[in-house]
């Protein structure tokens, strides 16, 4: 009796596994088969999943409805750039709070720790207004008047990404379990502290940049609402902001929207398949933060 | 000849601190100017914007706090208030739920299970753009997929989904779940593997059933992390645009309007800055609030261990 209890839950827990797994792959099965449908089909009351005829060409046309070409290049030239400084800027931030003693050292930290919970929604205001009055870019004058700033260029696209303090709470977590030891020995070859963050500090490091590098790669690739403030016209467009050109047509093209999110997607989904273990551990080392 | 060597040692080591100094600031300068202009300026700036007119212009004026009280007779914020409270509210009762009783029932080592955890994360990663889309396309009435699966099951009257005021904000905060529910597993397999395991063997030896070891051992040992999960999944719902931006532009009506969009709209469409930072203020002043409470209880939390 107890023991055929025991295998009811059992069967009862793997069928609930499996429908939520079906909830959540349903979705995706629908992105990939009715990319590549035709209209026709999509509009006929048919309810069958796989289309009739694998209309690859669907991707092709999605990819020549406005410039693909130039959001590709946007998007990937962003992200690549928030990447890289942040992976520098961040790791010499974490190395400085794990490893050196100064003055505001304690007071610092507490701001960069406040500065993780203040959402970008309440300062999007200000951010905006700063990067439109930029002195002497954009056509404004000496005092960041008359023009438009750095308002839709790539500066004014990748600056607010690289400002956040998450990394360097995270490489700072890191950072501090490495034995004191490695610093005293460094000390004593004649070794500068820059030095050390160089020749120890980073390449010990690699997990930990891994992870900074995976998850600022997904949000910088992922955001939507910096772009669509600070972009105007087409040619700054990212991906995410150009997905929706689709969204405002008369009739939507379902299957010409769903091939471009599903390329836009893929990028993001691949890497994250891939580093499935630093994305993991970089938003468990953050979230430790309470 | 001692107090000589004394001194000099002295400056050898107030030398070495001077050092220490000069290149801590060096190597935090780059980050601390992008820190100190884009992340703490703009949330002091903002606060003094709340209580101007500004519009972009060159010129503002103080106007005291009329943008707050304007706040109160503003029916699209109070609206926007209302839907952003009940949206938080379902989608963090659902996550923080449904999110551990999925993480218990993963929680062991097989290939099958490794796989599932995989494709819980997947909508995780993909942008909430992308997931907009494929629900928008799902939820459609006429060409919609799920509308054609309840024809084909005889359904005769078709629900609007996005275009019904009473369906537009629940299938956004299905939707919000869909994405999320990855994320509070994470969450939740780590404050799982940490419930140490002689706990269970007693339990076993003892010959409590596998509920009940779950509802004795398990809850209480993961209700720390199941407060974090609450926690960061309202701060997450408060800050929702995204969704409603793409999928319903907040309607119908004053249906799906968030707080978050009142700030855009108010900002960037009406360019009404000095009443879009107020509503950032009462933003802000919420999410402080529930962080507050969230260090506390964490604070509170390691000192008891």
């Amino acid at each position: 009796m107890k023991k055929s209890l025991h295998i009811l839950g059992k069967v009862l827990s793997w069928l609930l596994i499996a429908l939520i797994v079906a909830a959540i792959l349903f979705p995706f099965a629908v992105m990939f088969f009715f990319s590549l449908k035709t209209m026709s089909e999509i509009r006929s009351p048919d309810p069958s999943l796989l289309p009739d005829v694998a209309a690859w060409e669907n991707y092709k046309i999605a990819l020549q409805t406005g410039s693909w070409g130039q959001y590709f290049f946007n998007s990937t030239f962003v992200t690549v750039i928030v990447v890289v400084i942040s992976l520098i800027i961040n790791s010499m931030s974490g190395y400085v709070f794990a490893r050196l003693n100064f003055r505001f050292k304690n007071f610092l930290f507490v701001l960069i720790l406040a500065g993780m919970m203040i959402p970008p929604q309440v300062t999007m205001i200000p951010v905006v207004s700063l990067i439109r009055s930029v002195p002497l870019a954009g056509g404004n004058d000496i005092l960041g008047q008359g023009g438009s700033g750095l308002i839709n260029t790539y500066s004014g696209l990748i600056i607010p990404f690289i400002a956040g303090s998450f990394g360097v709470f995270l490489c700072r977590q890191y950072f501090v379990s490495f034995p004191r030891e490695l610093d005293d020995a460094a000390l004593i070859d004649g070794c500068g502290r820059f030095r050390t963050f160089i020749s120890i500090y980073l390449p010990l490091g690699k997990p930990v940049l891994a992870s900074l590098a995976v998850l600022k790669f997904a949000g910088t690739w992922n955001e939507y609402t910096w772009p669509l403030v600070i972009t105007q016209g087409d040619a700054m467009k990212t991906v995410q902001i150009a997905l929706t050109n689709f969204r405002n047509e008369s009739e939507i093209r379902w299957n010409l929207l769903m091939a471009a999110t599903l390329m836009v997607s893929a990028v993001v989904c691949l890497v994250f398949i891939f580093a499935q273990k630093h994305f993991v551990n970089g938003i468990l080392t953050g979230s430790i933060k309470g | 000849m001692s107090r000589i060597v004394r001194g000099h040692r002295h400056t050898a080591v107030s030398n070495v601190r001077r050092g220490e100094t000069l290149s801590a600031w060096l190597m935090l300068l780059p980050f601390l100017i992008f820190f100190a202009l884009f992340v703490i300026y703009p949330l002091v700036q903002n606060f003094i914007y709340s209580l101007t007119n500004y519009n972009f212009g060159p010129k503002h004026d103080f106007v005291g706090l009329k943008n707050y009280i304007q706040l109160f007779s503003d029916e699209w914020f109070l609206a926007s208030l209302k839907n952003t409270v009940v949206y938080a509210f379902f989608s963090v009762i659902f996550l923080t739920g449904l999110g551990l009783v999925i993480s218990v029932m993963l929680n062991k080592r097989s290939r099958m299970v490794k796989a599932a955890r995989t494709v819980l994360i997947l909508p995780y990663a993909t942008s909430m753009v992308a997931v907009s889309m494929v629900w928008l396309f799902l939820l459609d009435p006429t060409t919609g997929y799920i509308n054609k699966l309840l024809i084909e099951l005889g359904v005769s009257t078709l629900p609007t989904w996005l275009n019904d005021p009473e369906l537009a904000l629940p299938s956004l905060i299905f939707i919000n779940i869909w994405k999320n529910l990855g994320y509070c597993m994470i969450i939740y397999l780590s404050g799982l593997q940490n419930i140490p395991t002689e706990l269970y063997e007693a339990a076993e030896v003892d010959g409590a059933s596998t509920l009940r070891r779950h509802i004795s051992i398990t809850l209480p040992q993961i209700a720390p992390v199941t407060f974090f999960v609450l926690i960061t999944n309202c701060i997450e719902a408060f800050k929702t645009f995204e969704q409603v931006q793409i999928m319903t532009q907040g309607g119908p009506m004053t249906s799906t309007t968030t707080v978050v969009l009142q700030i855009y709209r108010r900002a960037f469409e009406d360019f009404r800055m000095g009443y879009a930072s107020a509503i950032a203020v009462v933003l802000f002043g919420i999410i402080f609030i529930m962080t507050v409470i969230n260090l506390l209880l964490f604070k509170r939390r390691s000192e008891d261990k």
